[in-house]
């Protein structure tokens, strides 16, 4: 961007600023007074809020979330979680191939997108061996998800290392709410077939379940010269999820899944399988405080041909928290976890693998956060959660947020730092596995690699003018250093993993939703990114690698209830070029026509439609279309 | 299929962007101007002062043209600060308004409208009992205000705010209501 750009947008946000606290100075004083003014009809008709213990409200956040609500996920066609990620403007989404896909927010969207934390239900599936997450692995029931939580920006104060750039939240439906009986088929050009059956019951008001199966097979992707590519796979998942509320004071809920899966790979196909169990107590020890434990287990097995390592990773978790107020001003919230994580590696030849091939990593962390009500409009929020693992020792992530909420907007300023945690791939990794002289080139793991640290500063504003209608933008200016690099020890040819490359960032995300019609609902964003990396003095390395970037990212949904029985919807996005590897910007949509009955739903899908192939990062995606039957009762 | 080129793409998307933020910025007045969510207690507070207009007290319940209109709460004030926010510089017919608030219903000083904020049935009954001939228009949000002899209850219905009246209570208080507050209300009878 050139300087004169910069300089037209601080001009906005100052007299976004200056009109929001002028605003503040005529509302605080005049609340009572515009009401004073009403007549009692019309005082009779003013909307109360009372004061609720759920968490904040979506307006008086202070990051730049954005939220995909179930509707938004089933109106658009999504398949799995990476196509329904799409539908988040401040997410950067690429499909490498049929079976992967890179997904990271801020950028560093590389082969091996690292600084997104991903959660499931409260369950990190951000995989310690390779830092990133393993998409194909996550195969939940896209109509059982309540909604998606997409924090860009460093989340390491809440949520721990590796939220560096995000956190993406991905909470379903409990059990009580996914009652009743659903199953779905579905047969089409790219995801070939596909079918899920869920059940849900009680056993009395206060014990409700839910099961469920789901199966895919898809198909492969192209080459640039339209050849097929090996990567076809297909996977199913089991699960069920049960929620026991013995008093208005006590939940409790426990949820399992069991998956397995194949993947045509070269020269012999792989294999993933998985199960995980969880189970989380919540307490409410009054309207002021209250409290949950939660403890998982979740074991992933990888058998990755094209790699050649094989993983086998088992997690146990138990994590405490404690929200409560203390006096009128204060609001604290304050948490323990332990975690432990036993990963057992295979490397099929030595001339890449980890080293050693077990490991056994502990994880301890402590947080607290206090939100301090300066005025009544006005809230500090003061936090730090410390950690301790394995390889980089004790981190601390703190964050500073101010926000000034008023009825229809907020404005927001966050301070943060956060670190990315060395993960195997970092430390473990070795090319070949046996000793080598100093004067043969290899590589020799990162013995010394400590974690990557940001530090972002964030300014927001959200504003809601009518019921219908909200906009919500962030701007972000962030400083990486203690990046990824590989550089060899002075003097020899042996490469290690190093922290050499620091560099900045900065950018902007829109976000809009508006209900334009009774039945016409559109939401979407834009987000331009721009980063600059470069070696640390004195070292010799290459960033270029460490993330390959779009500046800019467009997407609009828009979703029509043409009848009460016809839907008709569609989803537009544009991602710019990619610089190094060059890859060419595209624009494409996605379509949805649905007829509704009320047990019956018969929808036909096409995907990808402009072009009838492209290429996001890697191979080439062509154009599909499926159609898909599903009952519901 | 006709595709704008990525570079003036670009640079519409960019003046897009800067006109966005203009369109934000005077949102900020449609934001400003609407009421249509307030704090529940923000609203109930309004409503214990709009009373005012619609209640007459009988003339001993004024010692004199200037003494003050006291509105006062009983048990945990739920109000905060916007029961003061509201009254602060108010007069009504000369009279200032101020709010007081008491702990126990042994403690409560003569005053024209008293919130009562007791939870427990069998205190608001005793409560009810002590205020019995008093000149006082005694509201609440309780649910069985109206049936243990409470003047006007509030009810919240679909996140809005109703009340209902107790015409026989406020007889035996000596206390007038307009005929406008009752069209508005829900009148109960014992």
């Amino acid at each position: 961007m050139r300087s004169s750009d910069y300089r037209t947008w601080i001009l906005l946000w100052i007299i976004l600023i200056v009109v929001h606290r002028v605003d503040a100075q005529e509302i605080s004083g005049d609340n009572p007074s515009i009401l004073k003014h009403l007549s009692m009809e019309e005082l009779m008709n003013v909307e109360v809020t009372s004061v609720s213990k759920r968490p904040e409200k979506l307006l008086e956040v202070a990051s730049a979330i954005q939220v995909i609500t179930q509707e938004d996920i089933y109106r658009s066609g999504a398949t799995c979680l990476p196509e329904a990620l799409r539908l988040a403007p401040n997410l950067q989404v690429a499909q490498l191939s049929s079976q992967h896909w890179i997904i990271g927010a801020r950028g560093f969207n590389a082969a091996f997108a690292n600084k997104l934390l991903v959660m499931i239900d409260g369950r990190t599936v951000y995989s310690p061996l390779f830092a990133g997450v393993f998409w194909d692995a996550q195969q939940v029931l896209l109509e059982d998800v309540e909604r998606i939580e997409v924090i860009s920006g460093p989340g390491g104060t809440l949520w721990g290392a590796n939220a560096v750039n995000g956190v993406i939240n991905i909470i379903t439906k409990t059990a009580e709410e996914s009652q009743g009986f659903y199953a779905s088929i579905a047969a089409g050009s790219m995801m070939r077939t596909y079918g899920a059956i869920r059940y849900g019951g009680k056993i009395n008001s206060k014990l409700h379940y839910r099961i469920f199966t789901r199966f895919v097979d898809r198909d492969n992707t192209l080459t640039t010269t339209g050849e097929d590519n090996p990567d076809n796979w297909g996977v199913a998942q089991t699960g069920f999820s049960v929620g026991w509320n013995p008093s208005q004071v006590s939940t409790f809920s426990f949820q399992g899944n069991v998956y397995s899966g194949i993947e045509k790979t070269l020269p012999d196909d792989s294999h993933i399988d998985g199960q995980n169990i969880l189970a989380k107590w919540n307490y409410t020890f009054s309207e002021k405080s209250e409290m949950s434990l939660q403890f998982y287990f979740d074991r992933t097995w990888r058998k990755d041909i094209p790699s050649t390592i094989s993983d086998e990773l088992k997690t146990y978790d138990m994590e405490f928290q404690h929200r409560t107020a203390l006096g009128r001003n204060h609001r604290l919230l304050w948490g323990l976890g332990y975690r432990l994580m036993d990963d057992k590696t295979i490397n099929a030849t030595p001339i890449i693998g980890l080293v050693p091939r077990d490991r056994v990593m502990d994880l301890f962390s402590v947080f607290l956060q206090d939100e301090i009500r300066l005025l009544d409009q006005l809230r500090l929020t003061l936090g730090s959660k410390v950690q301790h693992n394995e390889f980089s020792g004790l981190e601390v992530q703190p964050s500073v947020r101010l926000v000034s909420t008023l009825k229809k907007n907020t404005l927001w300023a966050a301070v943060s730092r956060a670190i990315r945690a060395p993960s195997r791939i970092d430390v473990d990794y070795y090319l070949p596995t046996y000793e080598l002289p100093d004067d043969v080139p290899h590589v020799a793991g990162g013995p010394n690699f400590d974690s990557e640290k940001v530090i972002s500063y964030e300014l927001g504003y959200r504003v809601q003018p009518t019921k219908n209608l909200s906009f919500s933008i962030a701007t972000f200016y962030s400083c990486y250093d203690d990046l990824y690099s590989v550089e060899a020890r002075p003097g020899t040819q042996v490469y290690e993993i190093q922290n050499g490359v620091k560099g900045t960032s900065r950018g902007f995300e829109f976000f809009a939703t508006a209900q334009m019609l009774e039945g016409w609902r559109l939401r979407g964003g834009y987000t331009y990114f721009y980063k600059e990396l470069e070696p640390k003095p004195g070292r010799i390395a290459d960033p270029a690698s460490l993330g390959n970037d779009p500046e800019h990212q467009v997407i609009i949904q828009s979703m029509a209830n043409l009848s009460k029985s016809f839907q008709l919807d569609a989803t537009l996005r544009y991602v710019d070029k990619r610089p190094v590897p060059y890859i060419s910007d595209y624009i494409t949509a996605d379509a949805r026509i649905a007829w509704i009955t009320k047990h019956w739903e018969v929808a036909v899908v096409g995907q990808n439609l402009f072009k009838d192939k492209h290429i996001e990062y890697l191979a080439t995606i062509p154009r599909s279309a499926y159609l898909k039957i599903t009952c519901r009762f | 299929m006709p595709i704008l080129r990525p570079a003036t793409f670009i640079r519409k998307l960019r003046r897009c962007a800067q006109w966005l933020f203009v369109i934000v910025l005077l949102s900020l007045t449609m934001a400003t101007t609407s009421v249509d969510q307030s704090p529940e207690y923000q609203v109930k507070a309004v409503f214990l002062f709009n009373f005012v207009q619609f209640v007459e007290w009988p003339t001993t319940a004024f010692p004199d043209k200037e003494s003050p209109l006291v509105i006062s709460v009983l048990g945990k004030d739920p109000f905060g600060n916007y029961l003061d926010e509201t009254v602060k510089g108010e007069k009504t017919n000369g009279h200032p308004v101020i709010v007081t608030r008491f702990q126990k219903p042994e403690d409560v000083k003569p005053c024209h409208i008293l919130f009562i904020n007791i939870s427990k049935e069998d205190q608001l009954t005793q409560t009810l009992e002590l205020l019995k001939g008093k000149h006082i228009l005694t509201v609440s949000d309780t649910r069985t205000f109206n049936r243990r002899g409470g003047m006007i209850q509030f009810v919240t219905s679909e996140n809005k705010v109703r009340f209902q009246v107790n015409l026989e209570a406020t007889k035996n208080a000596n206390l007038v209501i307009s005929s406008k507050l009752l069209r508005l209300a829900e009148v109960v009878t014992n």
